[in-house]
């Protein structure tokens, strides 16, 4: 990264070099903002160990991590690639309602729970990948398995 | 007292504009989604993945759930530039 930030980004500039040959070559995620957020809970239960390996290498390696962790970032989009697919093999009925209303709904987990509870039950059944939001408090019912909803926005 | 119905025609007119204009707009935004709500309240983050969208599927609302990225996505992330400084 340069010392400084570019501001007036008044034009891009899209340069098609493909990487050096001896950087190994990783497929890119191809799922777009949200499938990726539909299926997150469910990445960060199957990745959890790479993706905090990740953010460890990247720590340590006092901001030279954008190089030194590749090896680590590709275990973490082959992983989350993985996910994708199982989820798009077993539950693609599910997966596809909840990302489509959460397209329509501007994108908020709160407006979609009815879809969403279909695509966790089958996500579980099928993958045994199940969603639990990180740092809730102990002893509370998770937001996303109330019976009952207080906001909702159509 | 009955009103002249030349009276209302002004109206009519008045009404019609409201409504042609309001249809138009809302015709444009739904083009604009791609017959999908409009997203709101978007911040930094939404920003860049609606532009990730945008590279991906070719529109800033498509959407799409493979697992791989097409050829060609993982060189085509823009560089910000500028104008240089002398």
């Amino acid at each position: 990264m340069s010392a400084r930030q570019p501001r007036f980004t008044s034009q891009v500039l899209i340069d098609t070099t493909p990487l050096p040959d001896d950087i190994p070559k990783v497929q890119e995620l191809g799922a777009s903002s949200a499938p990726l957020l539909s299926a997150s809970f469910f990445i960060g239960a199957r990745c959890k160990a790479y993706n905090d390996d990740y953010m460890m290498c990247k720590t340590e390696a006092n901001g030279r991590g954008e190089f030194e962790c590749m090896k680590e970032g590709r275990k973490v989009t082959r992983c989350a690639a993985s996910v994708i697919r199982d989820i798009n093999e077993h539950c693609l009925a599910e997966f596809r309602s909840h990302w489509q209303c959460l397209e329509n709904h501007n994108q908020q987990l709160w407006n979609c729970r009815p879809a969403e509870r279909q695509l966790n039950k089958c996500v579980f059944d099928k993958l045994k990948l199940e969603k639990v939001i990180p740092d809730t408090p102990k002893g509370e019912e998770p937001v996303h398995l109330r019976k009952r909803q207080i906001f909702q926005s159509s | 007292m009955g009103v002249p119905f030349e009276a209302l025609i002004p109206y009519g007119i008045m009404l019609g504009m409201f409504a042609f204009s309001a249809a138009s707009v809302s015709k444009l935004r739904e083009i604009q989604n791609g017959g999908k709500r409009a997203r709101r309240g978007i911040d930094a983050w939404d920003q860049q993945m609606l532009e990730r969208d945008r590279r991906l599927t070719g529109f800033v609302r498509g959407q799409t759930d493979r697992p791989e990225a097409p050829p060609g996505f993982e060189v085509n992330n823009p560089w910000r530039v500028e104008k240089r400084f002398y």
